[in-house]
């Protein structure tokens, strides 16, 4: 039996989808068998970052009607082959989306996965609330900014109040990535701190993400940037996935620039 | 930056102003259902005493502390 991640964010544009194709891809290179659910149905977008767009014949919508099976529906990773990919509909809408529905869909990827990974439409949008339904987890992805920051705390309201488990009695375990960390700005102060973020989130920290050029590059050519071994914001998501896959590996201090660590290090003589 | 003598630097400004504002959105979702009834109640039995106008009821939060603040508006015509 697998494990179901939801991946979150109170507003959109934040790096959801990215997040979701990088730790999709992340965990299948530590030899997990994964799967990546596109729920944001109407805004079919994790089909293009995992470079996969030509690949979809049948949608989950298809297969949460039983217009296609899950084996005709899931493609494999052209990357990995642990990975594979559900991609959303494209033409209908998010109300498409039952509860009954969900929960049999995300019952037999458990089945067949060590991880499911479901790419949630924005807090904010309907469809929201199906995708974190049936969830064991869930991962808030927030950019350092104010928008972004209030709007995952209402997310994680939603997600108190209508999760599954929380219904039952159990807790969701929700955890945190932000992601798109300038160092110069928050050694400067005119950018928040992850401590600062934390506490006003009262969340636990998964990873950080510096702000990366290489992200854009990679999703033009639908090769995620963990990929990329020499990428900052590749190694971020590798040492994330890895997190996940059950490894213990420290918190690298993203939010000090080379400048700065230098600036300590020359500190140190003086 | 803000001018020669700069004050705050903008993350704290951040922090401050989202600090407010999320607890006033927690407050809006997690108020109680009986709030307008509560507020009818305190009304009148300050009413019996004195002239009300009004009664705000807010929920804070500090810490592990919860505390429910009442503001009585007096009516100064009554």
């Amino acid at each position: 039996m697998g494990i179901v991640i939801a991946v979150i964010s109170g507003k959109g544009g934040v790096g959801k989808t990215t997040a979701t194709a990088n730790l999709g891809l992340g965990i299948a290179m530590n030899n997990k068998k994964c799967v990546v659910v596109d729920f944001d149905i109407g805004q079919r977008n994790l089909d293009m970052i995992l470079g996969l767009e030509n690949r979809v014949v049948y949608d989950m919508v298809q297969v949460m009607d039983g217009e296609a099976n899950l084996k005709q529906a899931l493609i494999k990773s052209k990357a990995n082959e642990n990975l594979h990919f559900l991609a959303a509909s494209q033409t209908k809408d998010k109300s498409v989306l039952e509860s009954q529905k969900v929960e049999k869909l995300v019952a037999e990827l458990k089945e067949n996965f060590d991880f499911v990974i479901l790419d949630a439409p924005a807090g904010i949008e309907s469809g929201y609330e199906h995708t974190i339904e049936f969830a064991d987890a869930a991962i808030v992805i927030v950019n350092p900014e104010v928008s972004s920051i209030r709007d995952a705390d209402r997310a994680i309201g939603i997600l108190d109040s209508k999760s599954a488990k929380v219904k039952a009695g159990d807790d969701v375990a929700k955890y945190l990535i932000i992601n798109r960390i300038v160092a110069d700005m928050v050694e400067s102060g005119e950018m928040l701190k992850s401590d600062d973020i934390l506490e006003i989130l009262n969340i636990k920290l998964l990873g950080k993400v510096p702000e990366d050029k290489g992200v854009i590059d990679a999703s033009n050519q639908g090769k995620p940037v963990v990929l990329d071994k020499k990428s900052i914001a590749g190694q971020a998501y590798s040492r994330i996935s890895d997190r996940l896959c059950g490894q213990k590996v420290d918190m690298k201090d993203i939010e000090v620039s080379d400048s700065g660590l230098f600036k300590r290090i020359t500190g140190i003589f003086k | 930056m803000f001018g020669f003598f700069n004050q705050k630097k903008s993350a704290s400004v951040a922090k401050d102003r989202l600090t407010i504002a999320i607890m006033s959105d927690r407050d809006r979702t997690n108020g109680y259902p009986f709030m307008d009834e509560m507020k009818a109640e305190i009304m009148e039995v300050v009413q019996k005493y004195i002239g009300v106008k009004g009664v705000e009821i807010r929920k804070e939060v500090d810490g592990d502390m919860e505390a429910l603040a009442i503001d009585v508006e007096l009516d100064k015509n009554a």
